[in-house]
Order: C-alpha cells, then structure tokens, then sequence
C-alpha cells in the first residue's frame, strides 16, 4: 500500500498509515566461519515510505546461542520469534542443556509452514551448538527449511547474490568473515531504498554471542557513480 | 448512504446549572418517506437517568431492550439505583462486546448523579467511545447542524427555563435543514425533585 | 433458546450482527465510521524518567467529535499509554490490560514491569490481526529504569528513546530529530514534549486543542492534563439566549421524584454475655 498521505488521512481511511502493516523491508545475512557464524542486518523498518525505526534491532534472540534474523512483517516476525523462544527455552529446561540450532530451525519452520497462508516472514536461524558447530538454516516465506553455509534474506539481498557468490570462503578467520558481512550489507543497503540505517552484527561462538554495531559514517564506501 | 441516517433523527442533550436536558425530534422514517410522528428515541431508565438512542431504528428498540434488562439486573443484585455514569460505562461495554458487528445507534446519555445531582452528559459512537463534555452532545443525522446550532447558543450556568429555551431553538434550528429529522420534537427536563417533558410546535414538512 | 429466557452474555466480542450488517453493505448502506482520535502522540525517555504527551481531538470523519479527549491513559500506577487510532479501540484495549496488571501485580506482589504490559498489549493486538486499530505509545518506569515501547495496531512493537505515532506524527518526529539528546533535564524534557505536540496540533488537521503531558518518574507521576491550551476561544462578547416563551410548547407534563427516604437500621449488636 503506497503511504505517506498524510495530508489526506483524515478524509480518506485507505490512505492511513496506521492501517498499512509495518515490513521490515530489509538486508539481512549470515555467515559461517571458522569457529561459528555471524549474523547481521540493517537497522530499518518501514510503512510504506515513512520509515518507522531507524534504529531497529532485527537480530533477535532465541536462546543463549541461537538467535534468529527477521524480514517480512515486523509483528508477525516478532509473534513468531517470541512463541519459538519459548517452546526451545521449555525445550532446553526438560533437556537440561543447550537446545541444538536445527531443533530450533525445526520450530520456526513448523510455524511458518502451518500459518505460511496468513505469515509474511522469511527468517534466517543461526546459532551454535556442540554437536554441529556453527549453523545457519533459512526459513523463507513458504515455510521451506535447509540449512546453509551462507545466507542473505530481505528485499536488499536480490542485489548481493553476485557478491556473496564471488566473495565467500568456508573456514574464514572471524575478522575476514566481519568484513565480508560488512561488506555484503553496505552494498545491499546502498542500492535498497528499504533497507539503511547501521549495521547490526552478531558473532556466535561457543561463548555466546558478542554484538557490533556499524554506524553509517563508518561503513565502507564502494563505487557510487 | 449510510446505515444510520436510513430512519433519520436528531438528538441533543445540554448541561445547564444543576439540571440537565435531553431532546429529541418526533419522526419515524424510511429514507425520505415519513411513516409516523410519534416515534420514541428517549427512554427513561432512573428517575434522573434517559437514554437516547438515533441511529437504525430496528437497533434503537433492541438496544434500548438490552440496557432495560442489564440495567434491571444490575439494580435488582446492587438493590441500588444505577448512576449515569455506571450507566454510561455499561452501554460503552454492550456497544463495544459488537465491535465487529456494530449495532447503527450513536446513544446520548443525560441525568443526575444520583445524592450530589450533579448533571452529567455524554455520547458515543456506534462502537461505545464514551465523550463526556462540559457543554452538549448530539447525535443522529442532524448532528453537523446541531453542533453549529449549540456551539453558538449554550452558556455555563442555565437554569431550567433558560435551559429548556436553549435545547429546544437548538434543536428545532438545526433540524429544520436535515430533510429525514423533525415532525415534532420533545424535550425533557431533568432537575432533582421533578421530570419536565414538552412537547413541541415544530414544522411538519 | 426460549424468548422468556434471559440472555447471558458471553464473554469476549459477538459476531451476530455481522451477517445482517455484510447485507446491508452489499445493499448500498455504507458502514458508518467509527470515532477515530486523528492525533499527535509522543512520548521520550529523559533523565530519570519517561514524558508522554498529546493533543486532544477527537475526530469523526472531518467533524471534531470530541475536543477535549483524553488520550493519555492509565495502565498501571507507574505506567501510562498514549492511544491512537479508533478511539473505542484504544479506551478498551488499554482499560483491558490494566485490569491484567492490577491483577499480575497482586498475584505477584511486586509493581508490574513496562516489558510485561508491552507484551500483553502486543499479544492481544496481533490475535486481532490488526482490526482493533490502536496505535500505542507505552511509558513507564520500573526496576529496570525508565521504558518507552511504540506499539503498531497489527501487534509488532519498538523499543525506543523516543517516538511519535498517529497523523500527527511526521511533524512531531521533526522535533524531535532535531532536538531530543540523551539525558534531558526533566524541564528541557517537558518542553521539548509540548513543542512536539504544538507542532502536531497546528500542522496536521487531525490533531488540534489543548496539550496533556505525563511525567512518569521513580516513584511518582505527574498527569498535566491540559498542560497547555494551545488554542484558546476568543470570549463571547455577547449572549445569543433566546427570552424565556420563545419556544412554542404544544403539551407540558411534570413528573414529580419523591425524595426516596433511605432508612437506615443500625445493626444490633449480637448478645454475647
């Protein structure tokens, strides 16, 4: 729905920006490395044209060591990823350990594919666990699973493909690995009017998670013509 | 055209100094073809308390039929009058429990709080947002022109008679120019020891 | 069920006029809209607290339902919430979920946490999918510190120092981009706040009259309601009364209220010796 007729939204209801439904038009990736992955996304979140958060956070956790990356409707992905965090933290309490990353995977995919008529929401699941190491599974809108060295998601990784083809390496150093994910974000959010803002990353190792933020005026520039 | 101007009505209520009014016009329409002139829209409910109802006319006897019973059922376990304000809370909650599937009355609530007789007034929406003012409310298809009509005529501090002078030139100015509300017009005036109901000489076309 | 049974009322919404309504729609009799509250809200996080603020027009298509609404609603003794949207949705939906904190706060016996009322209020508004049209601003301070949540009608909501919403909003967000920073001073605050709602009320149309502020700190509230009459009516000059009899009267009838005698019986007291 085209927004920003602001002006007219007393007279004209189809017009409103409070009916459209907030998406996080966005850029999101993750990344295996030597190690464990890293995980990371832009910061906005829009209606229509009028962008609502420019600061939001779409890394969102799930457990200690699993935390998932959001695109599509921000309150679906939001409703999604509280109800899994609760089911794998109820899940881990009976285990008495970590729960395992493709258990989680499990569950994002058995809500995204029983509600995939009424969802919109492509999630990326990464996380650590002792038996597989570092994983990343994508959870794309139909409800789909499969697990993946590299992932992007969001309306901005149509423009990085190419990128992400020619420039990731299995086993790569946590700093090399960064870089590349910085670097695949800057491109996308350059030349996707739905994604901007920072760049949020989270790197997910045995110990957890440690988080990084990239302001605007620090990301790498490229060729703008 | 919409629902709630298919019988036509115009409905105003005013707070004046230790009383309040209520009025309303006479007709009973469907669309432009008038069937009676006689039609109720007001109804007692306490000895201070009257409800309006303008809106589809099916709804404002059903409407008025559910508030009759809870009300009666409230006062029969409280063994107490129920308060214009309780009142008021309790058609918000009827009026909201069909949010999805709206009864077309827009109800105006009038009467005396029940020891200190202080006046109280409000309106709704046909979803029960209750609007509580110092001043009036109004309801029903006249309700553009009755806005303009006590806008300019309501003053703090009336007593009854001026109260009285006040709805009823609102009310029949601004009904005059909406062609579904009129026929008739009565008006109650509520103080703590006595009900004053007029009824009025209006236009019949 | 028999028509001499009394009807008991179900909990939760009723959809049985939702037929009959479907019809008449596909007959050509629109539905009516509901009252909505067009509004300027907004709400920042200072130094030791959190301030919401907000116009007070209520708005029924282009007529000015209600001048003097209240918008800024109580949750919880250290939490209020700003509404806009449909103005039914956002008195009830709120009026709803204080009653669920009154009653956590007592199963638990501890003050109710900011996070717990974002979760309700986000849970109830995504289970309607986004019908019941309240857009939300959440404000409070709790154990943690202060806390301001910005909640969308179809149930996702932000964390943020500061925010605005309704459609208002643009003008407000101005205001504060511009001149909100961190660790505000409480009156830096409360003014940065009315010039937010100021510039609301006199650029967008669906927002006008006066300005209410909230300051939640530690502790304590502060609700200023009317903060601040933006608008003020010019004073009538004059008096348009109509002289007593200017009204014909066809019938008059007086209906006399007895005054009802309350008796009171003292209760005796039980014998005991």
């Amino acid at each position: 729905m085209p927004m920003l007729g602001i002006e007219n939204s007393i007279m004209d209801d189809s017009n409103d920006w409070r009916n459209a439904a907030h998406s996080t038009g966005t850029s999101i990736m993750a990344a295996e490395f030597d190690g464990g992955v890293i995980i990371g996304a832009d910061s906005r979140t829009t209606t229509g044209a009028y962008i609502a958060n420019r600061v939001t956070d779409k890394l969102t956790k799930v457990t200690d060591h699993i935390y998932c990356c959001r695109s599509g409707s921000a309150a679906d992905t939001q409703a999604i990823a509280d109800i899994v965090s609760y089911h794998l933290n109820f899940h881990g309490m009976e285990l008495g350990e970590e729960p395992l990353v493709e258990v989680g995977a499990a569950i994002f995919k058995e809500l995204c594919y029983n509600y995939r008529d009424s969802l919109t929401a492509g999630i990326l699941v990464a996380g650590w666990d002792k038996r597989k190491g570092g994983q990343i599974y994508s959870v794309p809108i139909g409800g789909m699973c499969v697990r993946q060295q590299v992932s992007i998601g969001g309306s901005g990784s149509s423009y990085v493909y190419g990128y992400v083809d020619a420039n990731f390496k299995p086993n790569m150093s946590k700093e090399e690995c960064i870089k590349f994910v910085t670097n695949t974000l800057a491109l996308a959010m350059s030349r996707d009017g739905s994604s901007g803002g920072v760049v949020r990353l989270g790197i997910l190792t045995e110990a957890g998670i440690e988080r990084k933020v990239i302001l605007g005026t620090d990301l790498p520039k490229f060729f703008e013509g | 055209m919409s629902i709630l101007a298919y019988n036509g009505g115009a409905m105003v209520a005013m707070k004046g100094e230790n009383c309040v009014s209520i009025a309303t016009d006479r007709r009973f329409g469907i669309q432009a073809q008038t069937i009676a002139t006689n039609f109720e829209k007001v109804f007692q409910m306490g000895p201070h308390l009257y409800v309006g109802l303008p809106g589809l006319a099916t709804d404002t006897q059903t409407v008025m039929e559910k508030l009759r019973f809870r009300k009666n059922l409230y006062e029969l376990k409280e063994n107490r009058l129920m308060s214009p304000k309780v009142f008021a809370a309790m058609l918000s909650n009827l009026l909201y429990e069909k949010r999805f599937g709206p009864f077309f009355v827009e109800p105006v609530v009038a009467g005396l709080m029940p020891k200190t007789y202080e006046p109280y007034i409000c309106n709704m929406d046909l979803i029960g947002c209750i609007n509580p003012p110092n001043d009036f409310v109004v309801g029903g298809t006249a309700s553009a022109q009755l806005y303009g009509m006590c806008e300019a005529l309501w003053e703090p501090n009336l007593g009854p008679e001026d109260l009285f002078e006040t709805t009823s030139q609102a009310l029949i100015n601004a009904f005059d120019r909406d062609a579904i509300s009129g026929w008739g017009a009565t008006v109650y005036i509520i103080e703590k020891d006595k009900v004053t109901i007029k009824n009025l000489k209006t236009r019949m076309d | 069920m028999s028509v001499l049974c009394p009807e008991i009322p179900t909990p939760g919404f009723s959809f049985e006029n939702c037929k009959r309504n479907a019809v008449l729609e596909t007959k050509g009799f629109a539905l009516p809209k509901a009252v909505k509250t067009g509004t300027t809200i907004v709400g920042i996080t200072y130094k030791d607290g959190v301030i919401l603020g907000a116009d007070t027009r209520a708005t029924e298509d282009t007529t000015v339902a209600d001048k003097n609404s209240e918008k800024i609603h109580y949750l919880a003794p250290n939490m209020y919430c700003c509404g806009a949207g449909t103005a039914a949705d956002t008195e009830m939906t709120t009026q709803m979920i204080s009653s669920q904190l009154e009653l956590h706060k007592l199963y638990t016996n501890r003050v109710a946490r900011v996070c717990t009322a974002n979760q309700l209020l986000k849970q109830y508004l995504f289970r309607y999918q986004g019908y019941v049209g309240a857009a939300l601003i959440l404000g409070g301070v709790d154990v943690e510190g202060p806390h301001l949540y910005m909640i969308y009608p179809h149930g996702s909501s932000d964390k943020l120092p500061y925010g605005t919403m309704g459609s208002g909003s643009l003008a407000a967000i101005a205001v504060f981009e511009s001149r909100w920073r961190p660790d505000l001073e409480e009156q830096e605050g409360v003014q940065l706040v009315r010039d937010a709602i100021a510039a609301g009320i006199f650029n967008d149309l669906g927002s006008g009259s006066n300005i209410d502020l909230c300051v939640i700190r530690k502790g304590s509230v502060d609700y200023k309601r009317t903060f601040d009459e933006a608008n003020k009516k010019g004073v009538k000059q004059a008096s348009y009364r109509y002289p007593r009899g200017a009204t014909s009267v066809l019938s008059t009838r007086v209906v006399d209220i007895e005054e009802v005698a309350v008796q009171r019986i003292e209760p005796e007291r039980m014998e005991i010796a």
